[in-house]
């Protein structure tokens, strides 16, 4: 810390907070609160002087509230930058401090809050994890028994610069606890509390008690757990070391702690799993390993930054295995527990991948993204038909790319867009599309692929990123799928526009697949989502209008899913085989006029005339050259 | 014979029965057995973690005759501890549903009606937390007569209906106003100043029934009771009439109690208990009724400590 700190061009802000974030990636607007610390930053020298004086004492937040600090403090002995801080909140203003400050005159209680606007061309977020509060598990009796302390207290009793010296004692008569337990999963993988894992518990209660006991051979330590999961490098040789250290190790959950008022030893109800017995052992201090949660302002800064939240509150990353450092708003990084529980190599590991993921934004002139980006036609927006802007597009887009600023049309920020197509099948004006995916070039693939004996024909839509995969698979494995299969690729299943589907039917097509990725698994966070949504809409109308069943198939195949893709075709194509081709032929002219209907304002979109026009040649062609004239 | 794998397996079965939905949750943390008093006081073979075990596993004779499936109260103290929110009382209530189907008994000792003394009044089927009792009809003598008759699967024999019955016409062994009443000492043999009746499931620790025991018998007397429910006011007041003091009546914190809602039950007769005392003329004190909660450790010998102060002002205001 003192390092970077020393580091010319490393700029460091404590006390600060982030306000606002605007602009996109190389040109984020950052507005900063530089908080009041009532003391001056370039006169302070850190003598502590004030602190000395300061009559005032309040628990000290850094020690877990097991030692004061005065109202004029910081945080910790180690704070970089060494400046003092006067806490109004518990100041009682008797200025004892700016006579002890002296001539540096560095204290001035005039001091605001003041609010900084920074260009930043990249941000990575390291703002780590929060602790869930163990006195809501009554049957543990945190914050009742005096001798059951969380895993934090045990940190700063157990450390030299703590406020015992590092002398572990235990609080209801600062005797020296020789019998110990550490409860593990306090909260986590709890339904009620934390249902998910907190990952590096087990390896901290075993590196607490191998120090205990390195400390004080004689002290007895039992680690109660569920699961012991070690799961890195290291880590199993870890445990075996401890076992064979002698601490103990109890397979169970502990159902109760109860207390002897008298000495205040506590006591353990559990049931040992490898005996299948309860028992009830004494202890003099009980620890519990609580869970991690995020931290408490996690939601608020999740909307400063838009980015997105897992399920749990955690920030949620690009891509679970490939990209599990980065934001899905380009040029914001994620480092350590912000994004999920994680213990220090692991923080170590994504934070030195964020920052250099940063560099690469911060070293070039130029930011290069995918082609296909969604651009507006803002005569076509409804802000400019009817005066007020519908927004659909801007629900659709999972980057938050697309802004509507007062009664003006829609607008797309092109360097935020990742070209998913979402906002462009969404516009009920179809006054967005998407280059390379417009809706003429797609429709221009209809008519060709469908210009033959169309009641045959079962046309595949497929999402890049896994059902083509998938459909690349099935034909890479030879495994044998309808002949009839034709298929159009888009960039995602929230791209696959409902008019494309109705035109399909329109052109009088046998069936028509509508693929993409798994939930969870989409290339574009909730693209999928969106798509799914539109499917079953789609599916609902289609039930509606009597469509036989299996002519129109949702499915979510992934690219390892090959096998799928054939079997799924193949049962599309014994829908299409299982009805008389007359019965299919009245079918698709009875839902014609339907469709006919739905598609009425599709003609005017920019470029679709053509298409159709040129299909229109196309179909004779080929009919020309089957039956020559 | 056909060797085809059969599709529907025990733990489908027990799925499909309300409240045995989520048993495949379950990861075996141990919990429930320990938030359970059942293996420490009766059975060391009880344990409901390794009975959801044998359903996932298939094994269905093991899981019937499995004390666990026949001695659970449904107190569900462990439903309210379980990580996983498994409702594990009613995971067991259809392991037990099953049984009874596939013809196996509760191995249990339960109450019995005597037909001569039953009124068919039904007071039994009403405070049974269990609804073991029913009615039916049944000729006596050429008439048709309504009696009370227990159903002696679904009996944990808690005793509610025993203390409730107002001609003693259904109990149990152990429970019966006979065999309470011998325990209550009588004049000619020195009355102790203070009489307790302990339910057997509100001490948690072993701990606490030593203390209770340290006492010297001229002080403090001992009635276990299977529950408070199963209290008969009457018994205090016979007490008192034989020259003890005081009674204290230890039961389960409201929520607790081993058998659903006995010391509910307690705590409505004990309440028109202290009414009856102030018609009396008799000093409110001399009759209490306490609850103890799975953490109160220790908490017994103040209660005794205060009663039997109690009992010393009373008797120097006297």
């Amino acid at each position: 810390m003192v390092d970077a700190a020393r580091q010319p061009r490393i700029d460091v802000r404590t006390y600060t907070e982030v306000d606002k974030v605007e602009g996109f990636v190389g040109n984020f607007k950052v507005t900063l609160r530089e908080k009041a610390k009532h003391v001056l930053a370039d006169r302070c020298n850190g003598c502590g002087d004030c602190a000395k004086v300061c009559p005032i004492e309040v628990p000290n937040y850094f020690e877990i509230n097991l030692a004061p600090r005065k109202a004029a403090y910081v945080p910790m002995s180690q704070s970089v930058p060494l400046i003092y801080n006067i806490d109004l909140d518990a100041c009682i203003h008797c200025y004892k401090c700016v006579e002890a400050c002296g001539p540096l005159e560095a204290i001035d209680f005039s001091q605001e809050d003041q609010l900084v606007r920074e260009n930043i061309g990249a941000i990575v977020v390291a703002t780590g994890f929060g602790h869930f509060d163990p006195s809501v598990m009554a049957e543990y009796g945190y914050g009742r028994f005096p001798n059951v302390i969380t895993s934090m207290e045990m940190e700063r009793l157990n450390n030299s610069a703590g406020p015992t010296s590092g002398n572990l004692i235990r609080p209801s008569d600062r005797k020296n606890p020789l019998k110990l337990a550490f409860i593990n999963c306090v909260g986590s993988r709890d339904k009620r509390y934390i249902p998910s894992c907190s990952n590096f518990c087990c390896m901290y209660s075993i590196k607490n008690a191998v120090l205990l006991k390195q400390m004080n051979p004689a002290m007895d330590i039992t680690i109660y757990y569920m699961d012991i999961r070690t799961p890195s490098k290291g880590y199993e040789e870890f445990y075996d070391r401890a076992r064979e250290m002698g601490i103990h190790f109890i397979h169970g959950r502990p159902s109760l702690i109860t207390e002897d008022e008298t000495t205040h030893n506590l006591f353990i109800h559990s049931e040992d799993i490898s005996l299948g017995r309860v028992i009830e052992n004494e202890y003099d201090m009980i620890m519990l390993n609580q869970a991690a949660i995020p931290q408490p302002d996690q939601n608020h800064m999740s909307s400063v930054l838009n980015v997105a939240q897992s399920p749990g509150g955690w920030y949620m990353e690009y891509h679970p295995k490939l990209r599990p450092m980065d934001s899905p708003t380009d040029g914001i990084f994620f480092a350590g527990a912000c994004q999920g529980p994680k213990d220090i190599p692991s923080s170590v590991a994504q934070g030195s991948a964020a920052a250099a993921r940063a560099s690469r934004i911060l070293h070039s002139t130029r930011w290069e993204i995918e082609p296909t980006i969604a651009v507006v036609w803002p005569e076509r927006c409804s802000a400019e038909t009817r005066g007020r802007a519908c927004g659909l597009c801007v629900k659709a887009c999972p980057y938050g790319a697309v802004v509507i600023e007062g009664d003006k049309a829609a607008e797309i920020i092109t360097a935020k867009c990742h070209g998913c197509g979402g906002c462009v099948a969404e516009c009920p004006e179809d006054a967005i599309t998407q280059l390379h995916y417009t809706d003429a070039q797609i429709l221009a693939q209809m008519r060709a692929l469908l210009a033959d004996k169309p009641e045959e024909k079962i046309l595949a839509f497929r999402c890049h990123w896994c059902s083509y995969g998938g459909a690349d698979l099935a034909g890479t494995s030879h495994f044998e799928y309808t002949a009839n299969e034709r298929g159009i690729k888009v960039m995602c299943s929230a791209r696959m526009d409902s008019d494309f589907i109705y035109e399909a039917y329109r052109l009088g097509a046998g069936g028509v697949l509508y693929s993409g990725c798994h939930p969870q698994d989409c290339h574009y966070i909730t693209g999928q989502l969106i798509g799914a949504k539109r499917a079953d809409r789609l599916k609902k109308i289609f039930d509606r209008m009597g469509m036989t069943d299996g002519r129109f198939r949702v499915e979510w195949i992934s690219a390892a899913e090959g096998d799928k893709y054939a079997r799924v075709l193949n049962e599309m194509q014994t829908v299409l085989d299982n009805m008389p081709p007359e019965a299919l032929k009245e079918e698709i002219e009875k839902l014609q006029p339907d469709m006919e209907k739905r598609l009425k304002r599709f003609p005017g979109v920019p470029g679709v005339p053509e298409a159709m026009a040129y299909g229109d040649t196309l179909v004779r062609a080929i009919k020309e050259q089957k039956e020559p004239a | 014979m056909s060797h085809l794998p059969t599709t529907i397996t025990f733990a489908s079965e027990v799925k499909a029965i309300p409240g045995g939905e989520h048993l495949e949750l379950c990861y075996s943390c141990g919990t429930c057995v320990s938030k359970c008093l059942i293996q420490q006081k009766v059975d060391p073979a009880y344990n409901p973690r390794r009975l959801l075990r044998m359903v996932m596993m298939d094994l269905k004779t093991d899981a019937y005759l499995d004390p666990t499936t026949w001695l659970c109260s449904e107190c569900d103290l462990c439903y309210e501890a379980c990580p996983q929110e498994i409702h594990i009382s009613q995971v067991i209530t259809a392991v037990k549903h099953l049984a009874v189907e596939a013809g196996f008994t509760s191995p249990l000792i339960a109450v019995s009606v005597d037909e001569d003394l039953c009124s068919g009044c039904g007071i039994c089927a009403m405070v049974c937390p269990y609804e073991a009792p029913s009615l039916f009809e049944k000729e006596v003598n050429g008439e048709v007569d309504r009696l009370s008759q227990v159903d002696q699967n679904k009996c944990m024999g808690c005793g509610t209906c025993v203390g409730a019955c107002p001609l003693s016409a259904i109990g149990r062994e152990g429970v019966t106003n006979t065999e309470i009443e011998a325990q209550i000492p009588t004049p000619e043999s020195k009355p102790p100043t203070l009489i307790t009746f302990i339910c057997d499931w509100s001490l948690r620790a072993e701990d606490d029934l030593k203390i209770l025991e340290s006492y010297p018998p001229d002080q403090v007397n001992i009635v276990h009771i299977p529950c408070t429910g199963r209290i008969d006011p009457q018994h205090a007041l016979m007490a008192l009439d034989s020259g003890v003091r005081g009674v204290l009546v230890c039961g389960c914190k409201p929520g607790e109690c081993h058998y659903k809602r006995g010391n509910y039950a307690a705590t409505c007769k004990m309440g028109l208990l202290d009414s009856l005392l102030g018609q009396m003329n008799l000093p409110e004190k001399q009759i209490q009724f306490v609850q103890i909660g799975t953490q109160d450790r220790g908490r017994i010998r103040h209660e005794v400590d205060g009663m039997l102060s109690a009992l010393f002002d009373i008797k120097e205001a006297v």
